[in-house]
């Protein structure tokens, strides 16, 4: 009786040990979701794979560092459908039911938006990525920062002077019924009465538009010195290789959404070489000695360059979230506290935030330029001067 | 008849009773999930009073909960919520009477056609609306947690679930199948079919017109594009098949079925998701005509023998 | 400035006008109807690109494939999902509706297989597009051949239905079915081979459209309605008629648009749908069929 006794108060203690050795390595378990079905469906491998990457670095290393213990990471992620209803529920079910320690952003505006209230009311902050929107200022700081620097009201502040250093006198906008297409015309025709450059043609078109035909051949009447085609991924293509076509080729052209995803440059090849279009992010910056380690990393594990954007702000999120991790571990209200106050070292340069806004990194441009998008806009920042014809 | 309703009306009442113990008991995430469920109900058991009872299978329901979800953000901030809800009803019951006449004249795969144009229709003209209005996409920033949408959906259901029941065992309902059988037979014994099914059409409009309101108070994010999408009207129709369109507890348990395949199929492959309901479609379409509820209704009356 | 719009009209007219034939080939005979018409579009247009991307083969000769593809995906519905269930009188009486949901579930699987099989990544290739100028107007050589090919399978489908023998069966098929049976026309035989060739003219608009645009797995439904609007205006079951609407739709978005502005492009095309179904559901050429 005694020596069963003793072998199981042995088998117990050494049981012990061995939860409490398996308690250290608990994986650190960070939850999202992604569009995988859906409209938005080709949006999302951008994104996972930036995150994706930087999990494998991570765990590379030892683990992700929590102030001070190394430990795995860990993904949990679903599908929202491209539903901004379902990510709410989705973020719900990752932070009650899943119990997740780390939280990671979706894909889109309006799902930020939708996944906000969530943080705002469960008080578990989290780093957003790929949203940008004027109406971001107006969310509640606290619980969601963004480090995009593409907010329509700065670009349409920028963009113009852009143009002006390259004496454009008149422009010609097209843009699609989209929310952030829309929110930036609005600022960047202000900017444009600003700075005396006129507005010669003006229109917008649906999204799911099939031919532009009639509204590029109107564009070829107009003769503007510049071009601003206002569009999301799928008409920017069709805009693009129509005005091909069409013979249609202003001495700038400016492509919102589009050339910086991956496909664009697979579908077109040089014939992007001097577009230019949004974005803050480039390898070739080498006052950011990360972006290139980054670049050439998703390069040899994808077998394509990242999204400029999408990418290029995910990864983004997650150096954040590490660092601040790092210094304060999981707990929230010191995750909290730590975000909102430090400054980031990431591949995007340094990133401080005010409210809920990046607050150091400048609004910019980019430009295709041989293989590669280089930062034309502002001076400041530029890798390479505007290539024109 | 009465006898019907009332013994339907109290089971009704008393899953209701039992739903509203839910939030009590179970944490945010299962209400999250009985609100989905609760949403889909409202809107499938709004459907079958004009596409089950009168055979007129709308295909563009969607436009009712856009137009509702339209007045809500329109309004939100400017009215109380106790308001926006009726008020987006009735600016869905609205629509459905404006259009409902002409639309109903029309029989057959053209009044399906018909139904999915219009919704698109309304669609683009919402877009174009906020376009001209320089407004891209609204948030509804201070909206109601879950635990209370959670109830204003079971209220939601509740009363569609009775309203169901009610068209379909009162004369009014009886019209509306004879219509359903034999359009022109159903006229010449003196049925106003023209005033019956567009009576049935704006009855089917405004729950729906509510729910839309309800989603995006939940999504706190008003997108025409998104909010009017034509998936929605496909998936209403889906489950109300799949469930069985001809008896009140059909949509029910297609809706019960379809989410409870996506929080078991969710995690692993979300394209499997729409394959399974693609196939599950068919099938029933195919070899289960009367949906899931038909074939029960054989199982239990088989086993009872 | 008006011939440039004239051709794109044209083009894309002559595409719409080839769809919606194949859809009004298989709602004409059958009265089924297929909102999976624009998947199988997106079929064909795969067949085109993998062609040219893993073997180099040109589209005009990954047509030779995806053709008899889509001919016997079509015949593989019908024999495993229809056949039976068509004996059935119940079905049959709500067979437009049935059909519709039917068709729908295949369209949801062949979008969610292709996505997850070919990613949901829009995709493109580069065929013959050089630009030519023909007649003040700047078109590329890819456009012009899809109008040519386009072109002459709707005039070819004219005078098939007009001259030949099988073309004729199927048009008294689509007219006057029971008259049709009694004067021996083997029903069965016929409806099968229109559905075919209505899922076989589906694929070559897929191969036609993936020369110009670029493809993706849910490409299709855009393409769906539009047909449907198309089939709407020239009279459903009515074959002459979707080429002519197949045209004026062409036409009315193309100039349409010109003349007001591109963002009402879908108001004005929903509209002018809603018109027709309303006061003219048989469509423009239609004759009158009764309403049912």
């Amino acid at each position: 009786m005694m020596k069963k006794c003793g072998t199981i108060v042995a088998a117990l203690g050494l049981a012990m040990i061995g939860v409490g050795n398996a308690r250290a390595a608990d994986p650190v378990r960070i939850g999202f979701s992604l569009p995988i079905t859906g409209i938005f469906a080709p949006a999302a491998p951008s994104q996972k794979n930036a995150y994706e990457l930087w999990r494998d670095q991570v765990n590379a290393k030892g683990g992700l560092d929590v102030a001070g213990t190394k430990r795995m990471v860990k993904f949990v992620s679903y599908d929202d459908q491209s539903d901004p209803g379902q990510a709410v529920k989705i973020y719900e079910k990752l932070i009650v039911q899943d119990k997740v320690d780390l939280l990671l952003g979706p894909w889109g505006t309006p799902h930020h938006f939708a996944v906000a209230g969530v943080l705002e009311r469960y008080k578990f902050p989290m780093v957003g990525d790929t949203a940008a929107s004027v109406q971001l200022r107006d969310l509640k700081p606290g619980y969601i920062w963004f480090p995009t620097s593409a907010l329509p009201d700065e670009q349409g502040k920028q963009l113009p002077l852009l143009l002006k250093s390259l004496n454009v006198k008149t422009v010609a906008i097209t843009t699609a019924q989209h929310p952030f297409a829309l929110e930036n015309k609005k600022f960047i025709v202000e900017g444009l009465k600003a700075n005396g450059i006129e507005v010669v043609s003006n229109s917008d078109y649906p999204l799911d538009i099939r031919d532009m035909t009639a509204l590029i051949s109107s564009l070829k009447q107009a003769n503007p010195d510049a071009e601003l085609s206002l569009s999301m991924t799928g008409d920017s293509v069709l805009y693009t290789r129509q005005a091909k076509e069409l013979g249609f080729t202003p001495r700038v052209q400016f492509v919102l959404v589009g050339p910086a995803a991956t496909f664009f440059t697979k579908i077109f090849g040089d014939q992007v070489n001097g577009l230019l279009t949004m974005g803050h992010w480039s390898p070739s910056q080498t006052k950011w000695p990360k972006a290139k380690p980054f670049y050439d990393a998703y390069l040899a594990k994808y077998k394509e360059p990242p999204d400029y954007l999408d990418s290029a702000l995910s990864y983004e999120a997650c150096e954040i979230t590490e660092q601040a991790v790092a210094k304060a571990g999981l707990d929230h209200e010191k995750l909290r506290q730590t975000i909102s106050t430090e400054t980031f070292d990431t591949i995007d340069g340094p990133v401080k935030f005010n409210g809920v806004v990046n607050a150091t990194t400048p609004t910019m441009f980019l430009q295709y330029n041989n293989g590669v998008f280089e930062i034309v806009w502002p001076k400041s920042e530029a890798t390479a001067s505007v290539m024109m014809k | 008849m009465t006898g019907r309703i009332a013994r339907a009306g109290g089971i009704v009442t008393a899953a209701a009773l039992l739903a509203i113990a839910l939030p009590f008991v179970a944490n945010n995430y299962f209400v999250g999930v009985g609100f989905t469920l609760l949403v889909w109900i409202a809107l499938t058991e709004s459907w079958i009073v004009i596409s089950g009872m009168t055979g007129y299978i709308s295909l563009g329901h969607v436009v009712f909960i856009g137009i509702g979800a339209y007045i809500a953000a329109l309004t939100w901030l400017v009215l109380p919520i106790w308001l926006i809800l009726p008020l987006a009803g009735v600016a869905a019951a609205a629509l459905a009477t404006l259009v409902g006449y002409p639309c109903l004249r029309v029989r057959g795969p053209y009044f399906v056609i018909l139904t999915f144009g219009l919704s698109e229709l309304v669609k683009y003209v919402v877009v174009n609306i906020e376009a001209a209005l320089a407004v891209s996409g609204r948030v509804l920033f201070g909206a109601p947690g879950v635990e209370t949408l959670y109830f204003m959906a079971l209220a939601l259901a509740w009363a569609s679930v009775i309203i169901a029941v009610a068209v379909r065992e009162s004369r009014f309902g009886s019209a509306l199948r004879a219509i359903r059988e034999n359009e022109e037979a159903a006229e010449t014994i003196g049925i106003a079919i023209g005033r019956f099914k567009a009576a049935a059409f704006v009855l089917s409009s405004i729950i729906p017109g509510m729910v839309g309101a309800l989603m995006i108070m939940r999504s706190t994010y008003f997108d025409p594009l998104e909010i009017f999408s034509p998936q929605t009207s496909v998936l209403i129709v889906t489950m109300a098949v799949i469930g069985g369109s001809d008896r009140p507890l059909g949509p029910m348990l297609g809706v019960g079925f379809l989410i409870l395949l996506q929080e078991l199929l969710w995690a692993n492959l979300p394209q499997l998701y729409m394959i399974v309901v693609g196939a599950l479609l068919i099938a029933v379409v195919v070899w289960l005509p009367g949906g899931i509820y038909v074939r029960l209704q054989q199982m239990i009356t088989a086993a009872a023998r | 400035m008006s011939t440039q719009l004239l051709i794109a009209a044209l083009v894309a007219g002559s595409i719409y006008a080839l769809i919606a034939l194949g859809l009004n080939l298989i709602y004409g005979t059958m009265r089924l109807l297929n909102v999976a018409h624009g998947e199988v579009v997106m079929i064909g247009a795969y067949v085109a690109y993998w062609g040219i991307s893993l073997l180099s083969v040109g589209p005009l000769v990954s047509a030779l494939v995806a053709i008899p593809l889509a001919a016997a995906l079509g015949a593989v519905i019908y024999l495993g999902l229809f056949r039976r269930a068509m004996r059935s009188a119940e079905f049959m009486e709500r067979i437009e509706g049935n059909s519709l949901l039917v068709f729908f579930g295949v369209s949801v699987i062949l979008q969610n297989v292709a996505s997850l099989l070919f990613t949901p990544n829009q995709r493109g290739y580069r065929y013959q597009d050089e630009i030519v100028h023909f007649v003040g107007a700047t078109v590329p050589v890819n456009k012009l051949i899809v109008l040519a090919i386009a072109g002459a399978v709707c005039v070819a489908a004219v005078l098939f239905f007009r001259m030949s023998t099988l073309g004729l069966a199927i048009k008294a098929l689509i007219q006057q079915r029971e008259a049709a049976a009694l004067v021996g026309i083997p029903l069965a035989r016929v409806e099968l081979t229109s559905l075919c060739l209505g899922f076989a003219a589906a694929g070559l608009a897929g191969v036609l459209v993936s020369m110009t645009e670029e493809i993706s797995p849910f490409m299709g439904f855009p393409l769906t309605v539009t047909a449907f609007v198309v089939v709407i205006l020239g009279g459903l079951g009515n074959v002459l008629g979707s080429l002519i609407g197949g045209l004026l739709l062409g036409v009315l978005e193309t100039f349409g648009v010109a003349l007001t502005a591109p963002s009402y492009r879908s108001i004005m095309i929903y509209a002018v749908f809603i018109a027709v179904l309303l006061l003219r559901p048989q469509g423009l050429l239609g004759a009158g069929r009764s309403r049912t």
